[in-house]
């Protein structure tokens, strides 16, 4: 095997790679999950108040949010291909800083209430991906907005 | 960059949506470009050229410093 053909197999995966994106009805399937599993953690909140429930529910609200995020558009063009790859980079950013700087003001807040036990522990995973997913969401909906 | 695409079109007399579906994109992309919001790849500066039957340097052109 030369090392033209390896890397005409690896230029194939990735190609393959980028054919990554759901059909554009999944958007409304996403969007529809979200919301459901947010109701859903809401209402278990006030009532049922199950933790394998509230497990699921948190667990869906990532799902809607990952197939809103990787559905495509109607017209999918250059453009929104820009958009989409702006928002993947501005939640990133936002995420990492954000936690990065969680614990640092987790230990103020507890510092001035004086909490008997501090919370520095930094965020979950849960939290992270959701935080992620949300932003990349809702920047990719306010950029395309912007372009209208 | 600047760029005479609205000019161009109404020469040939047709609105963002209709250039839109020409060459295939969407009608916020062409509103984006004729603003100076978006800048094109090069093939979509070559689907522009070929509907308006122009080199691209007829509608497209770099402010200096650029």
């Amino acid at each position: 095997m030369t090392i033209k053909s390896v890397l005409d197999c690896e230029r194939k995966s990735l190609e393959k790679m980028k054919k990554y994106q759901l059909p554009n009805q999944f958007k409304k399937i996403g969007f529809s999950i979200l919301i459901i599993s947010f109701v859903s953690l809401f209402m278990n909140r006030f009532s049922i108040n199950d933790l394998e429930f509230k497990m699921i529910a948190k667990y869906g609200m990532l799902v809607g949010l990952l197939i809103a995020s990787i559905s495509k558009e109607k017209i999918e063009d250059e453009l929104i291909s820009n958009l989409r790859m702006q928002s993947y980079t501005f939640a990133f950013i936002v995420g990492v800083i954000i936690t990065l700087t969680n614990p640092f003001f987790s230990y103020i807040v507890d510092f001035f209430i004086k909490a008997k036990e501090s919370s520095t522990n930094g965020v979950g995973d849960w939290q992270i991906l959701w935080l992620l997913l949300s932003i990349q969401v809702f920047y990719f909906e306010f950029l395309k907005r912007l372009h209208k | 960059m600047k760029n005479r695409l609205k000019i161009e079109r109404a020469i040939l007399d047709i609105t963002q949506d209709e250039l839109a579906k020409i060459i295939g994109v969407s009608r916020q992309t062409i509103n984006s470009i004729e603003k100076n919001r978006y800048v094109p790849s090069t093939v979509l500066a070559l689907k522009l050229s070929k509907t308006f039957q122009k080199p691209v340097n007829d509608f497209f052109e770099l402010i200096e410093g650029e």
